[in-house]
Order: structure tokens, then C-alpha cells, then sequence
């Protein structure tokens, strides 16, 4: 089929005497100087850096993902933990508990306002001396 | 055409027509989806790969005025479990439980809670603070035993237990305030919770750079009150021990800076614990302060002193001649103690607190001016101190009055009154005779730390400052060797007060019940220089207790810490001496 078709399409004889005596004459095709190589391996390499790239970041992101999520659980560990621990210390802190410790050593409240005045040495109020077992009961009991 | 043609293209036309009505159901499926439901997939196919999570916001944290936490919030949990996987392994499981727990859980009732027949839920512990469950429940699942689930939630907690549990309320269980501060202040200590809604993977982890949208927690905000943590620590023991040793029914025990009218501690006993929710009953939980109604007895004579001094009526020594009893509308009256005819000075009728004297001064003022000063004291009125159930009292109007209603209002029976009633009123004594409205929030700070100031109205005038003056001698003279209170007296200050002993009112009859008494104790100091106010109130003590013997120690006591915690230094100076007889 090709054969026939080349026949088919192929300048009969008589057409090139034609052309060539009103002067014109066959011209070979142009060879096209650029070559094709480089510019594959351009498209190639761009296209294989974005590719490598988008897994990287990809893989990257998944990674901090899950860490993310592994930070968080530690996070609210810590809160807990945190919570605990300032209960404690509120507790620990607690007039009724500061109170208990101080019986315990033997002090008692000071119901009894009496001020020193540093400018010139004077007692303001009437300072006495606290009595063991004292003012309130019910820290004592 | 041969018969074979027609057969093979009856069989083409009917494939045709069977592949055109297969391809007909594929193109209206199609149309039903695209076209008609498509929004409805479309949302199901979002709501299948995302998830959402709330982020529950903490409840605001309640202050004293140095920034102690009174009430605070914590991450809790609930633990249940499904009956129909516990039921074989419910001892391990109690038992488990029960030694991480410890009696927050009941080994036997767990059993059977875990066997219950027919049942896949069942609550096992409430309220438990989030680390203490979550190393039951890590227990429970090393040990390779399955069905004990929880429920998040968030905890209220009361670092000081019973510490002005009155005055800051509590929660209920769905976190809502339902008393005191918490209830008051309820939208401004809950916050606003947020919610983060983002797309998943089918095993749950978040898609990174996927669409998400955050809706940002808002925490709730914190109230700070006025209150002063150790004192408040200490009038509530002091009280206790009072109502114990009195065998009353209730006490109360305010304190207020008459300057400011901050209240810097109020204490109630019998009270509860809203840490560990015990003594959780209507008449603990009551904050008396505010809802209690009562009447005054023989505190309220300064008030009526105060009216008349005002009035230019009444000095410290202008003389008042007093009766050995009187009888009014039927109904005899007579003082404490048994005397003829006797001639005491203003001063002497409030320092040995004689309600014949009383009546005697205030005879010199009408019905409606008597009144109209009691309602300028602020009586029949809410005080404004914005907490939740304040009663306004009960103070009929002057109009109303009878001859017996207008002797006996003068010295404080037949008017009922709240604690903080009494303590605005005498606080304006003690303010050089201006009146301010109690305080016990000083502001509120939100999530980013800026603070909202509460407003404060402006102190008005009630008796200018000469009356408060008069009325203040007078009631120095009650707590000196010879008056009613001696044992109020602090070594080394000038203190101004007066005692009340009031007969009780059955609320039920409405009648008074002999032998059955409200005693209290009002006073401030440095009389000089006032700065502190103080009032003890105990209801139903044993029957011969008097104001001064039973609420005045526990004044001086409770007066006392409060100038030495806030360095109030006495001036010194003395007592004026005022002649009580004449």
C-alpha cells in the first residue's frame, strides 16, 4: 500500500521537466540543527525532582504527623501530671494544713495585735505572750 | 433474506435493546446522584473521612485578694463499664479498682454493678480527678482485662475543703454554679468551648495539610474576691468552736473594711464541704449572711441612737430617766436585769443596753421619721453585695406602726433583718456616718489577664458625722470593765460595739419562744480611727447565753487577727471616760 502511495503522490516525470524549465528545483528537506537529548533530560530531571520532592515532603509531613500527634499525648500526660501536682501543693498550702503543721511543733494562733515601731523602738499595743492550747480548739483537738 | 439473517438480527436488535436499558438504569442511577442527592453525598462522603473534637474550656478560677485559689477547675474523668464483658471477670476488675481507688469504691457493690444482668452500661465512680483514674484504668488494661471505659468531664475543686464554702457555693453535676459566687458569677467563670474539625485517614490519623477548620477554646474567666484566705480560714475555725461550745443552732462571723465596705471574711457553721461534697444539706448549704432573716435584738439601739444624735435629740450625757418596766398595747416590757426608777445617761442606756431606755429616747422622734432613718440605713433593702438569694428583711412600713411595734423596733424585736443588712447600717457608723454598699468581688480577669474592675457605688451620707461620733463614744463604753461586753476589749485599742440578745421566732407560729434567743456581737475598731467591722451571730445557744459573754470572746478573738494581718497599729490614745448614771 505504501509503494502505491508514494507512486500515487510522487511527481510524474513530465511535472519535474515542467519545473525544471521555469527554473525552479527540488530542495531537500532542512535538517533541524537542535538535538533532542538535552532537552529530555531536562523535562526528565524537573519532572523527577518534583516527584522526588512531593514524596519527600509528603513522607516528611506524615512523620511530623504522627509526631504530632505523639507530642500531643504527651502534652495532655503532662497536664494531668501538672494538675496533680498543683492539687498537691494547694492542698499542702492550705491555712488548715499550714495550721495543723504549726500545732503539731507546738505554736498557737497570735490573737494578740502588737506592733514594733522601727523609727523609734516603741511597742504598739500590748504585746503578750501567746498560752499553749489557746485561742482555737479545733485545730488543737 | 434467509431465515438464518432474520433470526441472527431479531437476536442483535434484542441485545441492542438490552444494552440500551442497562445503560438507561446506569445514566438515571447517575442523574439520581449527580443530580438529586448530590449534596446529601457529598456531605457523607466529608462526614466519613473527618473527625472533630471539642476543646472543653476551663472553668474560671475564683480568687482571694491576694490571689489565692479558693475554687479551681481540674480534667476529670468517669469510669463505666459494660456488663455483658465484665461479667465473668468482675472480681479481678473490682479488685483492680479497688486498690487503686481506694474507698472511693465499694468492692462488693462494684461486683455486683459489673454483673448486672441485661444491662451493656453502667456508671461505676463519678467525678474522679483525671490522674487517679487514668492509673485505674491503665491497671485494668495491663492486666488484660476488658469492658471499663470513661467518660470525660470537668472537676471542681475546693483546695481549702470547707474554707468559705458558704460564700463560693458550688457546681452541680453538669458544671453549672448553683450557689454563692459560683452561681452568681456563672457566666462569667464558664468559657466557651472550642472545637477543631479536620480530615482523617481511615486509621484515624490526621491528613496533613488537608482542610481543617479551629474554633478557638475562650477559657472562662476569674473572679477575685475580696476575702482574705487566712483570716477566712480562721473565723471559720473560731466560729466553729463557738457554735460547738455554745450549742447553737448556726453562727456567722463578717468581717468588712468599713472604708472600702469590702468584706474581707464571712464564715457560717455549721457549713459543708464542697470538695468532697459532704454535708451537702439545705440547712449547711444556706448562706445565712444573705438569706437568713432574723431579728437584731439590741444591736440595732445604735442605729436608733444614731437617728436621733442626728436629729440633735441625744448626746452621750443627756440624762434619761428609766422606768422600772412598762407595759404597751398589753405587753410588758422590761430590761435584762430587775430595777426600779433609775437615771442613766445615752451612753449608760447603750452600754448596760436597757431596752426601757431606749424606749424612752426614741419616744422623742415620730413613727415615720423613726422609720424613714431605718430605711435610710438601708432596712427592708437588698444590700447589693450581689450575691444570689438576698432576702430584703421584713420592715413594715411606718404608717403601720402600732405603740408596741414602734418600742420594740427600737431596740431591734418586731424588725427582721440579714446579717449584712446589720453590717452595712453599722458600718456607716463606723464610716463617719456615710454609708457604702458591701463588696466581697473586686473584679474579674479574663483569659488574657485584663482585669474588669466591679463598680462601686458611691457612699452616701446617713447621719452626719457628729451622730456617728456620739454614737461611737457610746459604744465604747460597752466593751469598758462596766459595760455589757467586757470580754470584746482588745489590750491596747479603742474598740466601739454593741451586743444583741434577741428572742427567736418560731416561723412557724410566728411567735416568740421563751428561752430560745438569737445572740450577736457588733463592733469595730480602733474606735479612734475605725477600719474593721465586725459581727458574730449565734443562733439558739444554750438558754443563759448572753452577746457579750458568748459572741464577744469570739469577736476579740477574730478582731484581733484581722489588725494584725492587715498591720493595723492602735493610735494609742484612750477612751474618753463617759458617765453611765447621772
Amino acid at each position: 500500500m505504501s509503494t502505491s502511495f508514494a507512486r500515487a503522490f510522487a511527481p510524474s516525470p513530465s511535472r519535474i521537466d515542467d519545473a525544471k524549465a521555469a527554473g525552479l528545483r527540488l530542495v531537500r528537506p532542512v535538517r533541524s540543527r537542535a538535538r533532542k537529548a538535552p532537552f529530555v533530560v531536562v523535562v526528565m530531571t524537573i519532572l523527577s525532582i518534583g516527584l522526588v520532592g512531593l514524596i519527600l515532603m509528603s513522607t516528611v509531613l506524615q512523620a511530623q504527623s504522627f509526631e504530632a500527634a505523639r507530642l500531643d499525648q504527651r502534652a495532655a500526660q503532662l497536664r494531668t501530671q501538672q494538675q496533680a501536682l498543683g492539687r498537691e501543693v494547694e492542698r499542702m498550702q492550705s491555712p488548715a494544713n499550714v495550721a495543723a503543721k504549726a500545732v503539731q511543733l507546738g505554736m498557737v494562733p497570735n490573737a494578740n495585735p502588737a506592733f514594733l515601731r522601727l523609727s523609734d523602738n516603741k511597742v504598739l499595743g500590748k504585746a503578750e505572750p501567746a498560752v499553749a492550747g489557746s485561742n482555737i480548739g479545733s485545730v488543737t483537738r | 433474506m434467509t431465515q438464518r439473517q432474520l433470526l441472527t438480527r431479531r437476536r442483535l436488535r434484542w441485545c441492542l435493546v438490552m444494552v440500551l436499558v442497562v445503560f438507561g438504569l446506569f445514566g438515571a442511577r447517575l442523574f439520581q446522584i449527580q443530580g438529586i442527592d448530590a449534596s446529601a453525598y457529598a456531605a457523607a462522603a466529608v462526614n466519613a473521612g473527618t473527625k472533630t473534637s471539642t476543646d472543653p474550656a476551663p472553668r474560671g478560677t475564683i480568687l482571694d485578694r491576694n490571689g489565692e485559689a479558693l475554687a479551681t477547675s481540674v480534667d476529670g474523668l468517669t469510669l463505666t463499664a459494660d456488663p455483658s464483658m465484665t461479667a465473668d471477670t468482675a472480681p479481678q476488675i473490682a479488685r483492680i479498682l479497688h486498690e487503686k481507688l481506694g474507698n472511693r469504691i465499694d468492692y462488693f457493690e462494684t461486683i455486683d454493678k459489673l454483673r448486672r444482668p441485661k444491662s451493656r452500661f453502667v456508671y461505676l465512680v463519678r467525678d474522679l480527678p483525671k490522674w487517679t483514674a487514668d492509673q485505674a484504668l491503665d491497671a485494668v488494661a495491663k492486666a488484660g482485662l476488658t469492658g471499663v471505659f470513661s467518660e470525660k468531664e470537668t472537676l471542681r475543686s475546693y483546695p481549702g475543703g470547707k474554707l468559705a464554702a458558704n460564700l463560693l457555693g458550688y457546681v452541680n453535676g453538669a458544671g453549672k454554679g448553683v450557689a454563692g459566687l459560683e452561681q452568681q458569677y456563672d457566666k462569667t467563670l464558664t468559657g466557651t468551648d472550642g472545637s477543631s474539625t479536620y480530615e482523617v485517614s481511615p486509621t484515624g490519623q490526621r491528613i496533613p495539610m488537608a482542610d481543617s477548620t479551629v474554633k478557638e477554646m475562650v477559657p472562662g474567666s476569674n473572679v477575685k474576691t475580696t476575702i482574705d484566705r487566712d483570716l477566712q480560714w480562721y473565723g471559720d475555725q473560731r466560729l466553729a468552736d463557738a457554735v460547738r461550745e455554745s450549742s447553737s443552732d448556726w453562727g456567722l462571723a463578717i468581717t468588712m473594711d468599713v472604708k472600702t465596705c469590702q468584706v474581707v471574711q464571712m464564715s457560717q457553721a455549721p457549713t459543708f464541704n464542697a470538695d468532697d461534697r459532704t454535708g451537702m444539706t439545705d440547712d449547711k448549704t444556706v448562706s445565712r449572711a444573705v438569706q437568713n432573716v432574723y431579728e437584731p435584738g439590741s444591736v440595732l439601739k445604735t442605729v436608733t441612737m444614731a437617728s436621733l444624735a442626728d436629729q440633735g435629740k441625744v448626746s452621750s450625757s443627756t440624762p434619761i430617766v428609766v422606768p422600772s418596766g412598762m407595759t404597751i398595747d398589753k405587753f410588758h416590757i422590761g430590761d435584762y436585769w430587775q430595777h426600779g426608777t433609775i437615771h442613766l445617761t445615752a451612753a449608760g442606756v447603750i452600754a448596760l443596753s436597757s431596752n426601757l431606755g431606749t424606749i424612752v429616747a426614741a419616744k422623742q422622734m415620730s413613727d415615720q421619721v423613726q422609720y424613714d432613718y431605718l430605711r435610710k440605713f438601708g432596712f427592708g433593702q437588698k444590700t447589693g453585695i450581689n450575691l444570689p438569694g438576698e432576702s430584703k428583711g421584713i420592715l413594715t412600713n411606718g404608717d403601720e406602726w402600732t405603740d408596741s411595734n414602734k418600742a420594740t423596733i427600737s431596740f431591734g424585736q418586731g424588725i427582721s433583718v440579714t446579717a449584712m443588712q446589720m453590717m452595712r447600717a453599722v458600718g456607716a457608723i463606723a464610716n463617719a456616718g456615710k454609708m457604702c454598699e458591701p463588696t466581697i468581688v473586686s473584679g474579674t480577669v479574663d483569659g488574657k489577664g485584663n482585669e474588669t474592675k466591679t463598680s462601686v457605688a458611691a457612699s452616701h451620707r446617713v447621719v452626719s458625722k457628729d451622730a456617728a461620733a456620739t454614737v461611737t463614744r457610746m459604744m465604747e463604753a460597752v466593751t469598758a470593765p462596766d459595760g455589757t461586753a467586757p470580754a470584746a476589749a482588745i489590750k491596747g485599742y479603742r474598740v466601739a460595739g454593741k451586743t444583741g440578745t434577741a428572742w427567736r421566732v418560731d416561723p412557724t407560729t410566728g411567735r416568740y419562744i421563751r428561752g430560745q434567743n438569737t445572740v450577736s456581737f457588733m463592733g469595730f475598731a480602733p474606735a479612734d480611727n475605725p477600719r474593721f467591722l465586725t459581727y458574730i451571730v449565734l443562733d439558739k445557744p444554750y438558754s443563759n447565753a448572753g452577746g457579750g459573754s458568748t459572741a464577744g470572746p469570739v469577736f476579740h478573738d477574730l478582731m484581733s487577727m484581722a489588725l494584725e494581718r492587715f498591720g493595723v497599729a492602735p493610735s494609742g490614745s484612750e477612751s474618753p471616760k463617759v458617765p453611765q448614771e447621772w
